[in-house]
Order: structure tokens, then sequence, then C-alpha cells
């Protein structure tokens, strides 16, 4: 019995101790699942965010120093790399009126606070500012405010009046190329300029932290906006245009319009400004498609003898009667009619070369569609429509009246007639070495050799003389169109478009300079002409000996263009 | 026996990663400060290339071209260079030096005024002859430097100057242009 209860006390004494052991085992397997569950979890976890890293969210960037170096906006810079538009952090006047943390947010009255802000900033309205100190609500007093002007305001001792740096357009070259670089507007998109041509690579992370490099030359740009405000100022003139390109690669290296605007205020840019009338106006540029007539009669072997005599008596055609602004003589031969700017001798040319072959170089210069350049204002010629042109078109055209183009397209077209007959188009990026496009053949190359010479004696003997600086063999043609617009829907006789179209040097041109002023009067410093060969001219003949050295073309009175063997042609050319 | 022995390589091991870990900490910290160094020096750099953007905008601002052309205009007078500053090679240049002919117009020469003490500056030489410029007796007294009278003259002038004398200064300074001849005078 003892034996039995004993058995049986110990009996259930091993089965509880298996049911401990059971149980324990149990805890210890759910505990090891538990942990695993939790490792498990962990894995899947860093797997996902290993997927995740990899597959959706970007890349890392390269390093925060990059970072913290890239600029808010990118830059543009010259072609010999000089900075003409960057982001910069400018002072910004902010009116925190919470700075003293509570009661008056000025320390001294409003009123004297205001006056001396109005003596700071000379433009700022006194009583405006005393209302807004007054008022006590945060904003702007100014929005840009010079480092100057930032420590004058620091030594008033107002905590409520704050300068934050706030990234901002920069242009340090002012208004100088305004109209090739544009400017920003409030929503931080470029306008006009290269600014809205760039936009979207100024902007990107990726590629604003290289600067954009435009083919301008600083240095020139400022030499031809100089001179050419001097030339307009001089002929009280209401704008002036001006272009230097480069004839082989078709790089510009100056554009000016004027009157301009400041890139750094885009708030005063109106319309009347930001303009450009090198890329977007269309003008019947006159006496200085001569040239292109002439040479697409000696390509066109209508001129094969540059001695034969044109009669210069005027034409009656259509009911209209074609002549020139002074007697010539009874006839003149093409070199004369050049020098001379005879319209009666160049429209029998163009009479005899026809009106096909005329159209024909006109279209293979471009002067029928709009001109090629990254700048979005592009001004759309006034070309003549008709398949066929009638007689009267081809004549007018012939001396550069029916016929409406920018002076870029004039630019690039006397690029071709004096670099060896290849148009190309303009562009305002850096080019490296070979990398100018092929362009088109428009002249032979002889016709351009020949057109050199013609050039380089309107400059000698012609209405060119005051361009002819010494030692640039500089070449060139005037051109002074009347504008079209009188009542009735003739010319103005009083309003003038005077332009020169030169290139230097004509033993080897490098460079095309284009020089338009518009409605130029007669004024005591252009000798009371309003013609081209006094107020155009002259501005290209001081433009080209300050432009020429910077651009490697040095002065030299040993060397020039033969013109042997046309000077004979032309009395007091130096022939017998 | 054993136990101690294992108990000893116990403590051993854990000696061992107690070095470690300080190793390991060290390292960290070592490894931390260099790199907040760097992240320092980071800011630096960053802090320095903003500061030279700002300074060469601002010079570049201050020197725009149109500033420099009206610099030009009122006080430097500066014009476009003609083809008489140009040599292009060496042939040109020694043309220069080439014998009048015998139909040869005589070279223009420009008069010079002496404005400096006698003896203050080396005497002139001729691209013709290669001898210096005016007469032999002229070229003798130019050629070697009075330094004492050259101070003198010096503290001369220096002394009119501090009594704020314009007028005896004009007078003192005119026998010093007479004493010697224009030594470039226009060759006959």
């Amino acid at each position: 019995m003892n034996a039995l209860t004993y058995s049986t006390a110990l009996a259930s004494g091993r089965v509880q101790l298996a049911n401990v052991r059971q149980r324990s085992l149990l805890v210890a397997q759910v505990r090891l699942l538990a942990v695993l569950l939790l490792f498990a979890l962990a894995a899947v976890a860093s797997v996902l965010r290993i997927v995740m890293l990899g597959v959706v969210e970007p890349a890392p960037r390269s390093s925060s120093l990059y970072e913290a170096l890239l600029p808010s906006r990118g830059e543009i810079v010259d072609r010999n790399g000089l900075a003409l538009a960057r982001a910069f952090p400018a002072y910004a006047l902010w009116y925190n009126p919470g700075a003293l943390g509570g009661g008056s947010p000025l320390v001294r009255p409003p009123a004297e606070v205001a006056h001396v802000l109005a003596s700071i900033f000379p433009d700022a309205d006194e009583a405006d500012l005393r209302r807004r100190l007054i008022a006590g609500k945060p904003g702007y007093l100014a929005r840009r405010v010079l480092p100057e002007q930032a420590n004058r305001i620091h030594a008033l001792g107002e905590p409520a009046l704050e300068f934050p740096r706030e990234p901002d357009r920069f242009y340090p070259q002012g208004s100088l190329a305004a109209h090739v670089l544009g400017f920003v507007a409030a929503d931080g998109h470029g306008r006009v300029g290269m600014e809205e041509v760039f936009d979207k690579q100024l902007r990107d992370p990726l590629q604003r932290g290289t600067p954009e490099m435009l083919s301008l030359d600083m240095r020139v740009q400022g030499a031809l906006e100089d001179e050419l405000s001097k030339g307009m100022l001089e002929t009280d003139a209401i704008g002036a245009a001006g272009i230097v390109l480069d004839v082989d690669s078709g790089e510009i290296l100056a554009l000016a319009s004027l009157p301009s605007f400041n890139p750094n205020r885009p708030d005063q840019a109106v319309n009347r400004l930001v303009f450009n009338k090198v890329t977007n106006q269309v003008y019947e540029l006159g006496s200085t498609f001569k040239p292109i007539t002439v040479a697409s009669a000696i390509d066109a072997g209508t001129i094969t003898n540059l001695a034969r005599r044109y009669p210069a008596t005027p034409i009656q055609i259509d009911g209209f009667t074609i002549k020139d602004s002074h007697a010539m003589g009874a006839s003149l031969n093409a070199p004369e009619a050049l020098i001379h700017s005879s319209n009666v001798v160049t429209a029998r040319i163009a009479d005899e070369l026809g009106a096909e072959r005329l159209k024909a170089t006109m279209i293979a210069l471009g002067m029928n569609e709009r001109p090629y350049l990254e700048l979005p204002g592009r001004g759309f010629p006034l070309f003549p429509r008709d398949k066929q042109w009638a007689r009267i078109t081809n004549m007018t055209v012939s001396y550069g009246h029916g016929i409406a183009v920018t002076p870029l397209h004039l630019a690039s077209a006397y690029a071709a007639l004096v670099n060896g007959g290849i148009w190309r188009p303009a562009t305002l990026q850096k080019l490296a070495a070979g990398q100018a496009p092929r362009g088109r053949r428009v002249f032979k190359a002889s016709t351009s050799a020949r057109m050199r010479q013609l050039l380089r004696m309107i400059a000698v003997y012609g209405t060119g003389r005051k361009a002819n600086a010494a030692g640039f063999r500089v070449g060139g043609k005037t051109g002074s169109a009347e504008k079209p617009g009188a009542a009735g829907g003739g010319y103005k006789k009083n309003s003038v478009v005077a332009t020169f179209a030169a290139a230097f040097p004509m033993d080897r041109p490098r460079y095309v300079v284009i020089v338009m002023l518009d409605e130029p009067k007669g004024t005591a410093a252009a000798n009371g002409q309003r013609t081209a060969a006094w107020n155009a001219a002259p501005v290209v003949g001081r433009v080209v000996p300050r432009i020429g050295p910077l651009l490697g073309v040095v002065p030299d009175d040993s060397r020039d263009i033969d013109l042997t063997d046309l000077a004979p042609l032309i009395p007091h050319g130096g022939g017998e | 026996m054993i136990a101690s022995r294992t108990s000893l390589r116990r403590i051993g091991w854990a000696a061992l990663l107690g070095v470690c870990c300080a190793l390991l900490f060290a390292l960290s910290l070592k490894v931390n400060a260099l790199k907040s160094d760097v992240r320092r020096t980071e800011n630096r750099i960053v802090a320095l290339r903003t500061e030279t953007m700002y300074l060469e905008t601002e010079y570049e601002t201050r020197s725009n071209q149109q500033q420099l052309s009206a610099w030009n205009a009122v006080d430097f007078g500066y014009v476009a260079p003609n083809a008489g500053q140009y040599l292009e090679n060496v042939r040109q240049l020694a043309a220069l030096g080439k014998p009048a002919g015998p139909d040869a117009p005589s070279p223009i020469r420009v008069a010079a005024a002496q404005t400096e003490a006698p003896g203050m500056l080396p005497a002139m030489v001729s691209p013709l002859t290669g001898k210096p410029l005016g007469d032999e007796d002229e070229a003798a007294e130019t050629a070697p430097v009075d330094h004492a009278k050259a101070a003198a003259g010096l503290d001369d002038r220096l002394g009119k100057v501090e009594r704020d004398e314009p007028a005896q200064v004009e007078k003192v300074e005119k026998p010093a242009k007479a004493e010697k001849p224009a030594s470039a005078k226009p060759r006959p």
C-alpha cells in the first residue's frame, strides 16, 4: 500500500516533471520562433530597404561640397571666360517688426528712421516708408541693397531692419550686351536673350555647374557699344544697331542694339528698349545690297568685263522712275556704280542678270527666312512673294528696296561675299576650332576675291572713305535708305536708315562689321548730311582700330589688297 | 589546474576583447575627428570660394567696359594703337637701323623738354647711329650722374616745398632746366 502510494506519488511527480519539461520546451520553442520571426522580419525589412534604395530612391548626390558650390542658376561667360551673368546673393532690406520681441518694433521714432532710409535710398518715397514702418507689417523695404547702403543701415542700430542675402541674378557689365543676355524675371525664368534660350540648362542641377560660354568678346562689345552710342548722340538718331561677325565661323563677337536696358533692373526693361534691332527689326537696307547684286552678276557671268559702261540715265518702268540721288555722268562702269552708289546702273546690271538668278542668290543668302541665331526674337523678312519677280521688283531689290531684312541677314551675306563665297548660319555660342558649320556655297571663290577688291575700292575712293581706318584695310558699302511709311504709301523723305556694312582686313577678311543708325539727323558733326557716308561710316572707322588689335588684326601700312587691275577703271584711281 | 587554465584563457580573451574594443573606440574617435576636420575644411573652402566670387564680381563690376571707357575718356585718353607701333618681324626691326638713302627725307624728330634735374636720366640713344643724341660735349655732360649735385638740388627743392612756396620752386627748377640745352634737338 505504502509502496503503491509511494509509487503513485512518484509517478505523479514524474508526470508533473514531464509536464514542466514539456511546457518549458514549448515556451523555449515559442520564444525561439519569436526571435526567429524577429530576425526574419529584420532581414526582410533590410532587403526591402536595400531594394527601395536601389530602385525607388534616386542616387545620393556626389558630394556636399559640390552641392554647396553649385550656383542657384548657372553662369554665362563670354569667349574669354569673363562672367556676364551670375547668381549672386545680394542684400535685400527686410522689415521684421517682431525682432525686438514685442512692444514698439523700432528703437527710434518711425518718422526719423524713414527720414534716414530716404537719405540712404534717394529714389525711395519717404512718406511711403514712414507709413510702412508705422503699419508694422513684415515686408521688403528694398529688394536690392548695395553693401555700402547695408553698412549704413546697420549703423542705424535698428534690429527690425534686416538684410538677408538672397540669390539674385547679377550682370557685372551692366547694360552691355543686354539684348544678347536678356534678364531673369521674378518667376525665376529667363527672358528675351540667352537667359531664355539656356533656361533649362541654367536651372538643371546636373548642368548648371559648368558655365555657358558665348561667342561674344566683351572688349569688342564694349568698343562697339561705346562708338555706336557716340555716333547716335552725334547724329541725334533714334536708335542704332551693330554687329561684329567672324566671317569664317559665323560666331558673333559683338551685337548691340541701342537704346538698351539694364538687365539688373528688369522692372525697367520696357518693350521699346528690349526690342532687338539687330535680329528682330527688318529694314530696307538700301545700297548695301548693291555689292550682292554685282557679285551675283559676276558669278552668273553677265558681268565679264568690269570696264563696260552702262548708261546712267533714269529708267522709266511701270510708271516708276529709277534715278540716282545726284547726277554721276552719262555712263558708269560697275566699279564706278558701286563707288558712287548708283541705283540706275545697279538696276541695269540686275535687269541683265535676270530676276530668276538674283532671287536665287537672295534665297541662297537666307534672305527669305528668319535669321539663323539662337535668340528667341527673330524677325521675318519682307521678301517679294511673287513666284516670278516682276522686272521692277528685280530692279528695286538690286539696290535694296522692296526687300526688308534684319541687319543680321546683311552681316551673314557680307561674310559670304568676302570669305570665299560660303554662307554660314550665325551663332552666339563659342565654337571650338574646326567646329564651324560647313555652310553652303553661294559665290565662286573668284567672285569673292573680286568683291573684296570692289569693296576695298569703295572705302578707298568712294562713299566709304570715312571708314577707311589707317592700316586696317577696311572695305565696305554705305547704304542710306529712306524709311517707308509716308502718307500715301511712299517713302519718308527725311527719315533714313543709314548703314555701313564693312569687312576687314580685305587682304584676308576676318570680321564683318555692320553699323546702322536709325533716323540720323543732319547735325554739324555729320556735316549736315543724313547719308551713311557721313554718319555710319565714321563709326566703323572708329570701331575697327579699337577692336582690330584685340582680335589679332594688326594695323599695317605696308600691306593691302591689290587694286592695280581695277584702279585704271575709275577716275583718280591711280590709273594712267 | 584545468579549471584555472580555462578561466585564465577566458580572462585573456576578455582582455583581448577589451583592448580591441578600446582600440576600435579610439579609431572611431579618430575617424570622427578626421571627418569633422574634412567637413570644417569643406566649409572653409565654400566660404573662401564664395568670398572669391564676391570679390571677383565686385572687381568685374567696378572695371566693367563702360566704366573703363568713361575713365579713359576723362582721365587717360588712350587711343587705339596705329601701324607704326607694331613690328611684325626682325626684318622690319632691322630696317629701322638702315642708313638713309641719298634722296630720302630727313627723319622727323620731336623736341623733348628736360623736366628732371640734370644727370637724372640716361642719355637717349639714336636708333640710326647708335650714338647718344646731341653733341659729344652734351653727351659727356649727361652720362655721369652727379649724385651730390642732384641730391643738393633735391634737398633744395624739398626745402622749398616744405615752406609751401610754389613760386620759388618754379624759380629753382627753371635754372635747372636751362643749365642744359634740350639734348634732342632737330637735326639739320
